[in-house]
């Protein structure tokens, strides 16, 4: 049951934010509003008058536009191409593109928008993609605009750029319905929050008469968070430090620990290059190195060399040049096996895809990498019993839930499984972790947890590489931060240089002065 | 709903539905009573006249029947799970006919051509058929792996090689048996020595032989792998999800190769079964496609080693007492038709599942109001 009880009210011409944990609602109440997800019970009216939305066509002629958190675009059609699509003008019967284009042109003119319908949907930024999104929505006469998450995947000045283009719809009169669990951001650009909390919405608040405070301890709850925590370290969390502080019950700002990297060196890359899945060169050069006993951040948009970085580190892909030592031994003939045996971690970005066997039971997803040895196996057999008490262990001591280490583990929430990943991981003490996107779509309790679990591997001396997409997380974690792009560093601070804009700038391919 | 009943139910379900269609299939071209009567042969057929033995007390009348049952499911069983264990690695096996063929050519060849006590011939025929089979399945295996062509291609055609060169040409040309004396006209390969001859279990009254235990042992021994071994183990992480498995470690090309030459060389026994428990020889054709019946047993067995052996022993059963069924006119071909359907019906797993479970939804909605 995601939604229980839901009410909100949408008022025409305002930038209403939808807040709360994941898993809170959020975006199952919109999916009714879009008319993916039918209501048990309860009503809709739209004017006074009861509605029912039967499909997303529906919710697209009564005027309803939704941009997803994962675009929906066609990567190799043009801006008017895929604005139009579905609903393309047709002269004689076939497509008249000039006149798409023309359309399309017209609409993102009148909403301020400027893009270029004739570019090829993949040549654009991810910001422009956004754009793209919404001007489809626009363009298919929405009068209320739903965004999820939009900011997720945005630099900081696209971020702000967002928010301006959503004021200035509501200036035009159309209504924003704004899902996001980035509170600062929400507050400065919503007119009215509501917060939902365990598939209810627990208030609806003026932005201009709440705090980032307030509205966090709506969000998780009045204590409940602490029962919750139990037993757990935290220190720092996922959106600033306001949130963490109302969240998790522990304020702390960024630590001012580990000024200069000190541990010895565990990872000392030179120029090293690597080919992306499409065979185009993703890594152009990149030298990095990482001590014990600190955690460097990788920040970059996405798509600029991260993914493949962790993969060469994890012995998953191969390098196409350059050369390094990781552990004590060459980078150049790493495997997955090799990178194990010599101490590495991993917390891959896709869950499902690397990190685990859905299909498998909880326990088997614990042993998975390490199920050759005790306690996971007693020479060519699987250790049951060995397995199963180190199994429940973990599962004790990281708050997995519910506690079942013979539950498949796609029967779990995306939270604890990922948690259930960072335990199996840790358990290996490693001495370098690699980990992606550590925390993406986690709700606070369980990102607290997991960022806890990292300072708590630096802290045990293990050299930590943390690629996040996620600026907040980088700055909150890091002893020092590399950032990429196009496959190259363009920037390398220590903490106590560490400046939100400049990372920003950089991130978008500025040239660097230092590192 | 428990993890183990949504697999088993399924498969239940589709063989009874199987039953049922057949039965009103024969009751509408003929009548019910006879519908009745000749699923009651195909029964005495296959498990044996139990009635009739516990009234006349002659054991025959139940131990032919059971031994030519246990015959045809040790076949399935050992094809069901060539087929399985390939499905285990994500790989379409419908190569089992083929690596068949290789493998009771092989058995043929060894038991005839070799001398040895029986204690060691016989294991020493078996061997030889696993490893032909294997080598057979391997060339697809290897061609998947390295080259990316795709298993169910490459076994198809790896079938009519098989069928090519060894029922067209080595079999009545280089190999064919040597007439001698008053014996005329052989066919196929020389007879097997009788130390290559499964014994057989319960002597002359019923051919009951070693191959239905050794099937039995083979689908445990199947199980106890994939379940409690650690390569058993990081096989299904391969099936299952080959990324993971391959960040975890492990090194998939291997467990997906061994599984494929595992699944060969199981089919490649069932040849040897065929051959070393029943014909004595590699007949003319191997004829009886027990390879591509392996495919329904397998996927009625939902993959599972023991549902494969369940469901191997049920169709051994029904195939085995069908040839009954033409004492009431009814053609002997229908414990195949049944087959067919339960493959049929089996393939709408989720259809079952989902029907199932709106039932349950639906019951609960009438227990709990709503708001």
């Amino acid at each position: 049951m995601s939604l229980e009880d839901a009410s909100l009210d949408i008022v025409p011409g305002e930038l209403l934010a939808v807040v709360g944990e994941n898993g809170a609602g959020k975006s199952s109440l919109m999916n009714v509003l879009y008319g993916l997800y039918h209501p048990d019970a309860g009503t809709f009216l739209m004017d006074g008058k009861p509605v029912r939305l039967k499909s997303p066509r529906d919710a697209i002629a009564r005027g309803i536009g939704m941009v997803h958190q994962h675009f929906m675009l066609v990567p190799t059609l043009t801006v008017a191409e895929n604005v139009v699509l579905g609903r393309e003008p047709t002269k004689r019967g076939l497509l008249d593109l000039d006149r798409a284009c023309d359309e399309v042109a017209a609409t993102a003119k009148r909403f301020g928008f400027q893009l270029d319908p004739r570019a090829r949907v993949d040549t654009l930024t991810v910001g422009s993609q956004q754009k793209v999104e919404i001007v489809k929505a626009l363009h298919r006469g929405a009068q209320v605009l739903i965004l999820d998450e939009p900011t997720a995947v945005l630099t900081p000045q696209e971020s702000d750029e967002l928010a301006q283009v959503m004021r200035g719809l509501v200036q035009q009169g159309r209504t924003v319905v704004l899902i996001s669990h980035k509170l600062k951001e929400v507050l400065g650009v919503a007119d009215r929050v509501a917060v939902m909390r365990r598939g209810r919405t627990v208030a609806e608040v003026r932005a201009s008469e709440t705090t980032v405070s307030a509205l966090a301890s709506l969000m998780v709850g009045e204590g409940s968070r602490g029962a919750a925590l139990t037993g757990v370290p935290v220190t720092a969390g996922p959106s600033g430090s306001d949130t963490v502080a109302a969240g998790a019950g522990t304020a702390s700002t960024r630590s001012d620990e580990g000024t200069a990297p000190s541990g010895p060196i565990v990872l000392d890359a030179k120029d090293l290059r690597a080919k992306g899945d499409n065979g185009r060169p993703a890594l152009q050069g990149v030298s990095l190195t990482v001590h014990a006993g600190e955690i460097v951040g990788i920040a970059g948009v996405d798509g600029n060399g991260q993914r493949e970085l962790a993969e060469v580190l994890t012995g998953l892909r191969a390098l196409d040049g350059g050369e390094g030592t990781l552990l004590g031994g060459p980078l150049a003939d790493l495997t997955p096996a090799r990178a194990k045996a010599r101490g590495v971690g991993h917390v891959p970005e896709d869950r499902l895809a690397r990190a685990v066997v859905k299909a498998m039971s909880v326990e088997e997803n614990v042993a998975l990498g390490r199920h050759r040895q005790p306690p996971f196996a007693r020479g060519p057999w699987v250790d049951f019993k060995g397995r199963r008490e180190r199994t429940n262990q973990l599962l004790t001591t990281y708050d997995v839930r519910p506690p079942d280490p013979t539950m498949a583990l796609q029967a779990m929430s995306g939270g604890n499984q990922q948690k259930v990943v960072v335990a199996r991981e840790l358990d290996a003490d490693p001495k370098l972790l690699v980990v992606v996107q550590p925390t993406r779509g986690l709700d606070i309790g369980a990102v607290a947890q997991v960022h806890a679990r990292l300072r708590e591997a630096k802290a045990r001396g293990a050299g930590v590489v943390m690629v996040s997409l996620d600026l907040e997380e980088v700055l909150a974690l890091s002893d020092r931060v590399y950032v990429l792009y196009e496959g190259r560093v363009t920037g390398h601070f220590p903490r106590k240089d560490l400046d939100e804009r400049e990372l920003g700038r950089r991130m978008l391919g500025a040239e660097s002065d230092h590192g | 709903m428990g993890e183990r009943t949504r697999q088993v139910l399924p498969s239940v379900l589709s063989v009874l539905l199987a039953l049922a269609v057949c039965w009103l299939t024969i009751a509408l071209t003929r009548d019910a009573d006879t519908a009745t009567k000749a699923y009651l042969q195909m029964l005495w057929g296959g498990v044996g006249n139990w009635p009739a033995y516990l009234e006349g007390g002659n054991a025959n009348s139940v131990l032919r029947p059971l031994g030519e049952s246990a015959m045809k499911a040790a076949l399935l069983t050992l094809t069901g799970l060539s087929v399985a264990v390939a499905f285990k690695v994500g790989l379409f096996n419908i190569g089992a006919q083929g690596q068949m063929i290789w493998g009771a050519l092989a058995a043929a060849l060894v038991g005839a051509h070799v001398s040895l006590p029986a204690v060691l011939h016989v294991p020493l025929a078996l061997l030889a058929a696993a490893a032909a089979g294997a080598v057979w399945s391997s060339i697809a295996g290897l061609l998947k792996l390295k080259r990316g062509v795709h298993e169910v291609i490459s076994t198809i055609m790896l079938n009519w090689v098989a069928v090519s060169l060894v029922d067209n040409w080595l079999v009545i040309g280089p190999l064919r048996a040597v007439a001698q004396g008053h014996q005329s006209s052989i066919t196929g390969t020389a007879e097997i020595l009788s130390t290559a001859q499964l014994p057989r279990l319960l002597g002359d009254s019923s051919r009951l032989n070693l191959g239905f235990p050794l099937a039995l042992v083979a689908a445990l021994a199947v199980w106890v792998w994939l379940g409690r071994t650690r390569s058993g183990y990081e096989t299904r992480a391969v099936g299952l999800t080959p990324e993971a498995a391959r960040a975890a470690g492990i090194p998939t090309l291997w467990r997906a190769g061994g599984a494929m030459a595992l699944a060969g060389a199981l089919a490649g026994l069932a040849g040897a079964v065929l051959v070393l428990g029943t014909e004595g020889r590699y007949p003319g054709t191997l004829g009886a496609p027990y390879g591509f019946d392996g495919i329904a047993i397998a996927l009625i067995g939902n993959n599972h080693p023991l549902g494969a052996a369940v469901s191997a022993a049920v169709f051994g059963i029904l195939r085995a007492g069908g040839t009954r069924m033409q004492l009431l006119g009814v053609h002997k071909s229908f414990p195949e038709l049944i087959q067919g359907f339960a493959l049929l019906f089996v393939a709408g797993r989720m259809v079952w599942l989902a029907l199932l479970n709106r039932r349950r939804a639906q019951r609960a909605a009438v227990e709990v109001p709503r708001a």
